[in-house]
Order: structure tokens, then sequence, then C-alpha cells
């Protein structure tokens, strides 16, 4: 039986930024933030006025005065690319107990632009505690970025389970299928980027090397995205005039924030997160018909898998390799083209919900207001999951069809 | 000798006890008096009782890879010794810590197995840090 806050929410609009991915003119994140800002208030028809609960990674202050709003709800849960899927729980909660009417989630950032403009822009304060553990702990071993951390997961899950670099990089290949539908995707056609089109598991496997046995295929793109949901009460969503999909579960967890802290390599947080979300939802694994999972590596995505409940402990990529996560499979996994092929600014939560909209809401049947062309499922329901830090803290939430 | 090119880490007060220890080629862990469980990094309270009595103890300097990735791609001083090993180590007093692998071959590293036995060994960077690196000693 679902739990008193399923379905107490809907989410009735995602947007992107006017311009995502690898911009000819370097954009800030506030700017990619407000692009998305307005074309989710265009998209909808409700008002920035009307909004009064903000949520952001980090940062919810300087975009409500950015916006010149003065919310009743203010949060900046910030724990990497999952926060998102959070902020969405907790405006569900906020929402539920009659705190706010309209919040708005919100994500810019300038992962490619960042690198022309310095690091400036990028809304974030440079560098880092030289106390905090991994300053002290792991950082003096040259690792450096995900690549470097996620990597040790990969060769746990290869020594605990059998499982090999091959198995994974069908993540890769299939996601890539996907992306090849999506002419807004970085990897659609050798037109949209010299590397994009097709690609095998021996392309994957030959890729330049970055941290072993992740070669560069198994590792998601840095780019640039800005976006945007409004998350609202149920009476302001059935006035809407864009279709609700409603949030009929939600749930967090974490295990770990320094992967010093990480118990078991081969799992993360996800499996209770998700049971918070199938628990709250009154559904399961069994009864969910997509899913759009944190593609950060191929490695994210298999692991995920399996604490989603859709494949048992060491099949997680299976979804991918027998075909079930394909274009036109029984499953459908990360129908944009993922972090892997599709977008991926450095936290990607916010591109699983804009998708996750478009697909259960029909909107990408018409060009979609992403500009995104081509519905691409049929499904009714979809697990979302998105991951942060270093496979540390996750968000799942179960979405529904009107 | 060339100048240590690499991170150095600036010791907090809560882990002195384990740099001192390391000064002299010695593996402190704080371990907690009411549960007898060794956590690593250190820390205010016991993160599996809660309890706030804790001491340190000298560790063994033994333990077993538990995972291992090999960076081809690294920043800073590290860039010029790509690749190299890194990895999180079993602690034989428990819990675990992350190193840079010696003794092993970064171009092979199909002949690397988690479980192998490591031994510690400690290198001074600078005149008040040393820090520890493990060696393989057995195969896994």
């Amino acid at each position: 039986m679902p739990g008193p806050a399923s379905r107490a929410a809907a989410i009735i609009g995602a947007a992107e930024a006017n311009e995502i991915g690898y911009p000819e003119t370097p954009k800030t994140a506030i700017q990619l933030h407000i692009e998305a800002i307005k074309n989710v208030s265009d998209q909808t028809g409700i008002p920035i006025s009307m909004i009064d609960g903000i949520f952001s990674a980090g940062w919810s202050s300087q975009i409500a005065e950015h916006l010149g709003l003065h919310p009743n709800y203010i949060d900046t849960t910030s724990v990497g690319g999952c926060s998102f899927e959070m902020h969405v729980h907790h405006a569900l909660a906020a929402i539920h107990a009659g705190i706010v009417n309209v919040a708005l989630v919100s994500h810019g950032e300038n992962g490619y632009s960042a690198r022309a403009t310095k690091g400036r822009g990028t809304g974030r304060p440079q560098g880092g505690d030289p106390w905090s553990p991994d300053a002290m702990f792991t950082a003096p071993y040259g690792v450096a970025g995900a690549p470097s951390n996620y990597s040790h997961a990969m060769t746990r899950h290869n020594h605990v389970y059998g499982t090999t670099p091959e198995d994974f990089a069908h993540i890769a290949v299939v996601t890539r299928q996907w992306a090849t539908l999506n002419p807004r995707a970085i990897m659609y056609s050798k037109d949209t980027h010299p590397a994009g089109g097709p690609i095998t598991v021996e392309d994957v496997a030959n890729s330049r090397m970055i941290s072993w046995p992740l070669t560069l295929l198994h590792v998601c793109l840095v780019t640039d995205h800005g976006g945007a949901v409004l998350v609202v009460s149920p009476e302001i969503a059935r006035a809407a005039k864009t279709k609700p999909v409603w949030i009929a579960g939600a749930g967090e967890n974490m295990s770990h924030s320094s992967m010093l802290e990480m118990g078991d390599f081969t799992a993360t947080s996800a499996a209770a997160s998700a049971a918070n979300a199938y628990k709250m939802a009154g559904m399961g694994p069994e009864d969910m018909e997509m899913a759009m999972i944190y593609d950060s590596f191929t490695v994210t995505a298999g692991i995920t898998a399996e604490m989603l409940g859709l494949a048992p402990r060491g099949e997680g990529f299976t979804l991918w390799k027998d075909g079930r996560a394909a274009p036109g499979g029984k499953f459908p996994i990360n129908t944009n083209g993922g972090g892997l092929s599709f977008n991926h600014s450095g936290m990607y939560g916010m591109q699983l919900l804009v998708e996750a909209y478009r697909q259960l809401s029909g909107t990408a049947e018409d060009g979609g207001f992403s500009g995104d062309k081509g519905k691409q499922t049929s499904a009714r329901s979809c697990v979302v999951n998105g991951t942060g830090g270093s496979l540390s803290t996750t968000g799942t939430l179960v979405l529904v069809a009107d | 000798m060339a100048e240590y090119n690499k991170p150095i880490p600036q010791p907090d007060p809560h882990s002195q006890p384990f740099w001192d220890g390391a000064k002299e080629g010695k593996l402190m862990l704080p371990r907690c008096t009411t549960c007898n469980r060794v956590h690593w990094y250190p820390r205010l309270i016991c993160p599996f009782c809660h309890s706030r009595d804790i001491e340190w103890i000298q560790g063994s300097g033994e333990g077993r890879i538990h995972t291992f990735a090999v960076q081809h791609r690294a920043f800073g001083g590290w860039a010029d010794e790509t690749p190299f090993v890194t990895a999180y180590i079993d602690l034989n007093e428990g819990d675990r810590m992350m190193t840079v692998l010696r003794g092993v071959d970064p171009n092979k590293p199909e002949t690397i197995k988690c479980g192998a036995k490591v031994r510690i060994e400690f290198e001074k960077v600078s005149d008040d840090v040393s820090i520890s690196f493990w060696r393989v000693v057995e195969g896994g």
C-alpha cells in the first residue's frame, strides 16, 4: 500500500537551457540555470513569481536573489549528482506538509565552458579544505577526479562476480544506440562529434586507458547543461496546461562520503534509497517499465541496476548485454543517451529528471520542449536513480504517468 | 635527492598521533576502548558504537589488497609517474586505508590480485610529514 506522501506532488514541467553541450561562446552556470528556469516557466505557464520553494545544489539563495524571489522554503542540498532526485524528494515532503505549493528544482553547470573561463562562473568555491579526510588520506596518492576512484569499484566487481570490463562495455554501446536517436546528444552522429555515432564493445575496449580498468568510453562526457523542473501540489498539477508526472515514491540514502568508507565496492546505497521509494509508491521493480540511471561510468549504471532490483547481484550489465535496455528492448534504460553519450555537466541528476518527465509526459513526440525529437518509449512508469560523490549518495524516484 | 613534488598532506589536530607515528616508521591506528574496533580515518567519535573513548595503538603494518586501479592520467607530480597502481588496503586490524602500491607492475594489472598480502612502509616527504605506502609481499 502506498505511503501517505505518495503522489502528494507532481512534476508538471522539465526544461533545459537554450544551449547545452559544447557552446561556442562560454557560458556561466547561472546563465544555464536562468535559461532553464525561464523555459520551464514558459512551458508550464506557471509564472516565476509563483515559485515559493527553491531547491538547488549549493546556491539556492543566489538563484532566488537573481530571480527576485523571497521563497518560504530554501534547500541547498549538494551531495553530488543525485542532489536533484533528493530535491524532488524534499519538495514532495514540503508540499505534502503544506509548506509550499510550487517548488523549483534547478541546476546549471558549465562543465565544458569552465575550461575557457578558467574555472570562473561555476558558482562553486575553488579548492577544498586541506584537513578533509580525502585531502589528508587519499589525495596524496594521486587520485584526482571521479574516474580515478570509480575504477576501484569495477576491479572489485570483476573480482567478486567474475565480470569483465567487456561486460560493462555493453552499457556504453547500448547507451550510444540511444544517443543516435537523440539529435541533442553530443554523440548523436559524426556530425555532432567526430567520435559520435554507433560504437562496438571493441571500440570501448580499445579506447584510451584512463584509469584501468576504465577506458575512455566507459567514462561520461563533460559538458555544459542547465535544467529545471517544477514540482507542484496536486491542485496546481490538475489545473496546469502541461501533463503531470506523479511522484509515486521517493527515497534517499548514503553509504559514505569518502571512498575510504565505502564498505562494499560492489554496492551503493541505492538499495536503501530504492527500498524507501518503492515502499512509498507501493510498487516494486517489477512494476517499472523503464529506468533512468546515472551513468557517470558504465560501472555506476551496472551496479545501480542491481541495487534497484532490476537484476540479481553481479548481473546488472546483462540488461544491456542482452538488449533489454536497448532501443526496441523490453526495458529501456537511459533513453536520452545518458551521461555517457548525451550530456554530462558534472552533476548529471537533473538530466535524468528532464528525460524521465519527457518520456512519461509524452512531450517528446512533437519535438518536445527540449528540442529532442521522437518519443523513444511507451513506458508509463520509470525508476530514476541519481548517484553522487564517489558512489557515495543516492536518490531514487518512482515516477508514473498521469 | 629531488624535492618531493606530489601533494603533501597537512595533518589536522585530530590525526596527529598517526603522523607522529609515521615519522618514526610506526603505523598508529585509532581504536575504540568501548567496542575495541579500529577505524580509519581518525574520528572524534567511534563510527561503530559512538563512544568517545578512543586510544591509539600500533598496528601490525600488514594487510591485504581489497581493490585496486591503475592510474594512466594524473595531475601535478603524479602525472610524471603514470601509470601507477592505487589500492585500498584491508588492514589486519580492520577497516581500510588507501595507498599507492609498490612491488607491482602497473603494465600488468592482471598479475595484481585482490587479497594479495601487503606490508606498510613510510616515506619522508617533508621535515614534518611521512606518508605510508604499501608493498605487495605475497601473491593473492
